[in-house]
C-alpha cells in the first residue's frame, strides 16, 4: 500500500520533462532528545505549473510549513524507503525559475552506539551519540548542489566525522564534510555538486558530551609527580 | 654551537688512545669494519647538566603540552579527536625531543595514547607497521648489510674518500652532486636515500663518526643528504609524486598548464642554491667541524688509505653479485614509469627492494643469511609510533585545520603581492612539521592557494607554483618524510639537531624563494611586481 502510495506521489515528477533542482539547501538545528527543526531552500529550474518531489534524507518528518514559495504552492510529504519525500506542486503562472522554502520537524536523528555482538556494553563510554544523515536522489532531476547542515545540539561537540560520502571526485577540490562554525554555532556541513538519480549523499558524525573527563589531568599530575621524585637522580648526578 | 660537547672531548679522548694504542693498519680496519657495527638500540645517556635537566623535566613538560592541548576549549571546526590527536602527538614531539627515555619507547607510548584517546582505532594503529615505508625500511638494512659484508660498500667509499676526501668539505661535496645527480633519475626519494646510506655510514666512519660517537662531520653528512634527497626533488616536475598532483590542481582549479622546463626553471636554481648554501653554512656554523676532523681520522692518512684500497684487489665474486643486484633493484627503481608497459603491473620501490632481498637471501646464490642482517626492530618500532601519530593528525584533519588557520588569521586583502606571496610560501614551507604526507599537504593546500590568488585578484600561478616548489622540503623532523626516518636511524644525529637544521634550510629557502619572486620569477612572467597590490 505504501510502495502504491508512493508511487503516484512520484507519478506527477516524471511528468515534469525538464524539472532541474539547482540547488537543495538543508540546515536541521538538533537537540539532544533526537529531536529538531529542519530548514530546505529548493531552488527550482523548468518546472513552471507542476509538481517536483524533493527528497529530504530524514527517516521521520512532521509538522511541514511553507516559509517562501509563490502563492499557490503545496507540500506533501510520504515517507520512502527511510527517507521523507516532499512533494511540491507550484500554481498555474509560477516562474520557470523558482525558490521555495519549508520549515519541518523531524524526530530520530540520534542512535546510541551498539555493542557488537560479543561486545560488553560497559566498554563503550557514555554519552557518545551517533547522527547519520543519507539523502537518497530518487528522482530523475539532478541535484545541481546538494548542501546540509546540521547544528550540533547544546552540551555536546563533534569527536570525528565518520562518514562523508560520495567519494570525492578527481576534479573535485577541499573536504566533502567539515567541521565548522555555522552562524557562530558549532556544526557540520557536507556539500556534494551533482547528485544523481541513485546516488547518495551521506554524513556520519559522533558526538561526545563538551566537557572532557578530568581523569587524564589527574592521571598526567600524578604520574609527573612520580617521575619527578623517583627520577630525581638524573639531576642529582649533574652536581 | 662551536664548543664541542663533553661526549666528544672524551670520543676524541678514546679515539688518540686508540690511535696510539692500535697499529694504524688495525685503525683502519676497525673504522672500516661494518660488519662489528649495529644500530643500538640503547638510549644515549644524557651528556651535560643541561641535558640532564632536559630529560628530568621532558617527561612532565610532554604531559604538560598534553593536557594545555587536550583541555583548551576547542576551536570552531576541530573535532574532539583532531584535537587530542595533536595532544598526543605534542606529548610524543616533547618526549622525542628531550628524551627521557628512548624514542621508541616514545613511539610505543603513543601509539597507546591514540587508542586510548579514541583519535585512531587499533587497525590503523597496527597497520602502520605494515605501510610502505616501514617495509622499504626493513628492506634497507638487507640491502646496506649486502653492500657491507660483501665489502663493495668499503670500497666504493674509499674510492670515494681517495677521489674527493683530502678534506670533510670535499667529501659533503662529493655526496651533494650525487643526490643532483640522482634525483630526476630516481623518483623515489626512499630509494635514493636506501642506495647511498651504506655509503655515507662507512665514509661517516673514516672521519671518525660512528652511531656510538657521532661527531659534527657525521652530523652534516647525514643532514646534508637528508636535504639532497629531499630539496633536489623540487628541481623536476618529476622528483616527487606530490609535485605532479600540484601540476595537476594547477592545471584543473588554476587554468595554467605547467611544462617541465616551466618548473626547472624555478625550482632548479632555488634547491641548488639552498644546497650549496647549506654545504658551506653547515660544515661552518651549524655543526662546525673542528680543524681536526676536517681530514680522514686515520694514522697514516690518505696514504693508508690508499694502501688499504689497493689491498682489496680486484672485484671479489661477492661483491659483483651485490653489484649485480643492486644494478637490477636501481634499474627497477629508475624505470618504474615503463612498468605497467613491461609487466602489466608496477613494481614500486618496496617491491623492488623485495625482489632484491629474495636474491640477496637466496641459499647458495645469495650473499647474505637471515642473521647478518641484522634488523633493527627498535628502529622500525620508532617509524611505526612516528607515522601513527602523522597520520592521525592527517585522519582527524588536524592538519588541515591548522593550515586552514594560519590562512585565515592573516588579513591578506589590498596587502602588496610581495608580502602575500611571503606569507603564503612561509605557511607552504613550514606545514610539513604539521604532517607526514607531502601529498595530502599538496591536496590541502593548494587548492586553497589557487583560491586565495583568485579571491585577492591574483593570477593562482603566480602563488600556486611558487609554493608547490616547497612541497619536497620536508627536512624540519625525522618522520616528516621517509628518508628522515631512514637517516634518522643511523644514531648520527638528534631530533633537535635535525630540527634545526631544518629550520635554517627552510628559511634560506624561503628568503631565496621571496628574493627570486621580485626578481627572477619576475621576469620569467610568472610573479607581478613585488609592490604590486591587486585591484
Amino acid at each position: 500500500m505504501r510502495a502504491l502510495a508512493a508511487l503516484l506521489l512520484m507519478l506527477p515528477a516524471a511528468q515534469v520533462g525538464a524539472v532541474e533542482i539547482r540547488s537543495l539547501a538543508l540546515r536541521v538545528q538538533t537537540n539532544e532528545n533526537g529531536s529538531g527543526r529542519a530548514t530546505a531552500v529548493v531552488q527550482i529550474e523548468g518546472a513552471e505549473a507542476g509538481s517536483v518531489v524533493v527528497p529530504t534524507g530524514f527517516p521521520a518528518a512532521s509538522n511541514f510549513r511553507l516559509t517562501q514559495a509563490p502563492a499557490g504552492t503545496t507540500l506533501a510529504a510520504q515517507p520512502h524507503n527511510g527517507q521523507t519525500l516532499v512533494r511540491i506542486a507550484l500554481p498555474e503562472g509560477a516562474s520557470a525559475r523558482t525558490s521555495i522554502g519549508f520549515e519541518l520537524d523531524v524526530t530520530g536523528v540520534f542512535q546510541r552506539p551498539t555493542p557488537k555482538s560479543g561486545e560488553p556494553e560497559a566498554s563503550r563510554p557514555n554519552g557518545r551519540l551517533i547522527f547519520r544523515h543519507a539523502l537518497l536522489n530518487t528522482e530523475p532531476a539532478t541535484i545541481g548542489t546538494y548542501r546540509f547542515e546540521m547544528l550540533l545540539p547544546d552540551g555536546t561537540r563533534a569527536h570525528a566525522i565518520r562518514e562523508a560520502l560520495p567519494k570525492l571526485r578527481q576534479a573535485e577540490a577541499g573536504p566533502r564534510a567539515q567541521l565548522d562554525g555555522i552562524d557562530g554555532q558549532p556544526g557540520v556541513w557536507l556539500q556534494v555538486d551533482r547528485l544523481v538519480q541513485g546516488e547518495t549523499a551521506v554524513v556520519q558524525v559522533e558526538l561526545v558530551p563538551r566537557s572532557r573527563s578530568l581523569a587524564w589531568l589527574l592521571i598526567g599530575v600524578a604520574l609527573s609527580l612520580l617521575y619527578l621524585v623517583k627520577f630525581r637522580d638524573l639531576i642529582a648526578r649533574a652536581g | 654551537m662551536s664548543e664541542p660537547r663533553p661526549v666528544h672531548r672524551e670520543r676524541d679522548e678514546r679515539m688518540t688512545q686508540d690511535a696510539a694504542t692500535l697499529a694504524p693498519n688495525d685503525r683502519l680496519q676497525a673504522l672500516l669494519d661494518m660488519e662489528k657495527m649495529t644500530l643500538s638500540s640503547q638510549g644515549r645517556a644524557a651528556q651535560s647538566p643541561s641535558e640532564r635537566w632536559m630529560r628530568y623535566l621532558g617527561f612532565p613538560g610532554g604531559i604538560t603540552a598534553f593536557l594545555l592541548l587536550y583541555y583548551l576549549p576547542a576551536g570552531a571546526g576541530l573535532s574532539g579527536a583532531a584535537q587530542a590527536g595533536m595532544a598526543c602527538f605534542a606529548l610524543a614531539l616533547v618526549w622525542w625531543v628531550t628524551e627521557p627515555f628512548p624514542t621508541y619507547v616514545t613511539s610505543l607510548a603513543l601509539m597507546f595514547m591514540l587508542l586510548v584517546t579514541r583519535v585512531s582505532g587499533a587497525k590503523a594503529i597496527m597497520d602502520v607497521l605494515g605501510m610502505e615505508v616501514i617495509w622499504l625500511n626493513l628492506l634497507a638494512f638487507i640491502l646496506g648489510a649486502m653492500l657491507v659484508k660483501t665489502r663493495l660498500a668499503r670500497r666504493l667509499s674509499l674510492w670515494l674518500v681517495l677521489r674527493f676526501g683530502h678534506s670533510a668539505g670535499l667529501a659533503l661535496l662529493a655526496f651533494l652532486l650525487l643526490q643532483m645527480a640522482l634525483a630526476p633519475l630516481i623518483p623515489a626519494t626512499a630509494a635514493r636515500c636506501v642506495m647511498t646510506l651504506p655509503l655515507m655510514l662507512v665514509v661517516a666512519a673514516i672521519y671518525g663518526s660512528t652511531e656510538d660517537a657521532p661527531n659534527a662531520f657525521g652530523k652534516n653528512l647525514m643532514l646534508l643528504n637528508l636535504l639532497g634527497v629531499s630539496v633536489l626533488s623540487s628541481m623536476t616536475m618529476t622528483g616527487s609524486s606530490a609535485n605532479l598532483i600540484a601540476v595537476g590542481l594547477i592545471q584543473s582549479m588554476g587554468g595554467h598548464r605547467v611544462y617541465y622546463m616551466d618548473w626547472v626553471r624555478l625550482g632548479a636554481p632555488v634547491a641548488i642554491v639552498t644546497a650549496f648554501l647549506m654545504w658551506f653554512l653547515g660544515q661552518r656554523f651549524l655543526f662546525r667541524i673542528p680543524e681536526a676532523e676536517r681530514v680522514p681520522r686515520l694514522a697514516g692518512g690518505l696514504a693508508m688509505v690508499r694502501e688499504k684500497y689497493d689491498e682489496m684487489g680486484p672485484l671479489s665474486r661477492a661483491e659483483k653479485k651485490a653489484l649485480a643486484i643492486f644494478g637490477l633493484v636501481l634499474f627497477l627503481w629508475m624505470t618504474d614509469i615503463f612498468h605497467l608497459r613491461w609487466f602489466g603491473v608496477e613494481i614500486t620501490a618496496p617491491f623492488a627492494a623485495l625482489l632484491g632481498a629474495v636474491i640477496v637471501l637466496f641459499p647458495r646464490w645469495g650473499v647474505l643469511q637471515w642473521a647478518e642482517a641484522e634488523i633493527p626492530w627498535h628502529l622500525l618500532i620508532f617509524s611505526a609510533g612516528a607515522y601513527a601519530g602523522g597520520l592521525a593528525l592527517d585522519d582527524t584533519g588536524a592538519a588541515e585545520w591548522a593550515v586552514r588557520k594560519l590562512f585565515g588569521s592573516v588579513a591578506l586583502d589590498g596587502l602588496p603581492f610581495g608580502v602575500v606571496f611571503t606569507i603564503v610560501v612561509a605557511v607552504m614551507m613550514y606545514s610539513h612539521l604539521l604532517t607526514t604526507s607531502k601529498t595530502v599537504r599538496t591536496i590541502i593546500l593548494i587548492p586553497i592557494i589557487i583560491t586565495l590568488a583568485r579571491t585577492l585578484g591574483w593570477d593562482p600561478l603566480s602563488l600556486a607554483l611558487p609554493a608547490a616548489l616547497c612541497i619536497d622540503w620536508v627536512v624540519g623532523l625525522p618522520i616528516s618524510g621517509k628518508p628522515n626516518v631512514i637517516l634518522y636511524a643511523t644514531n648520527q644525529y638528534s631530533v633537535g639537531e635535525n630540527f634545526r637544521y631544518g629550520i635554517v634550510t627552510c628559511t634560506i629557502g624561503l628568503v631565496i624563494l621571496v628574493v627570486s619572486a621580485a626578481t627572477w620569477f619576475h621576469w620569467l612572467g610568472i610573479t607581478p611586481s613585488f609592490w604590486a597590490v591587486a585591484r
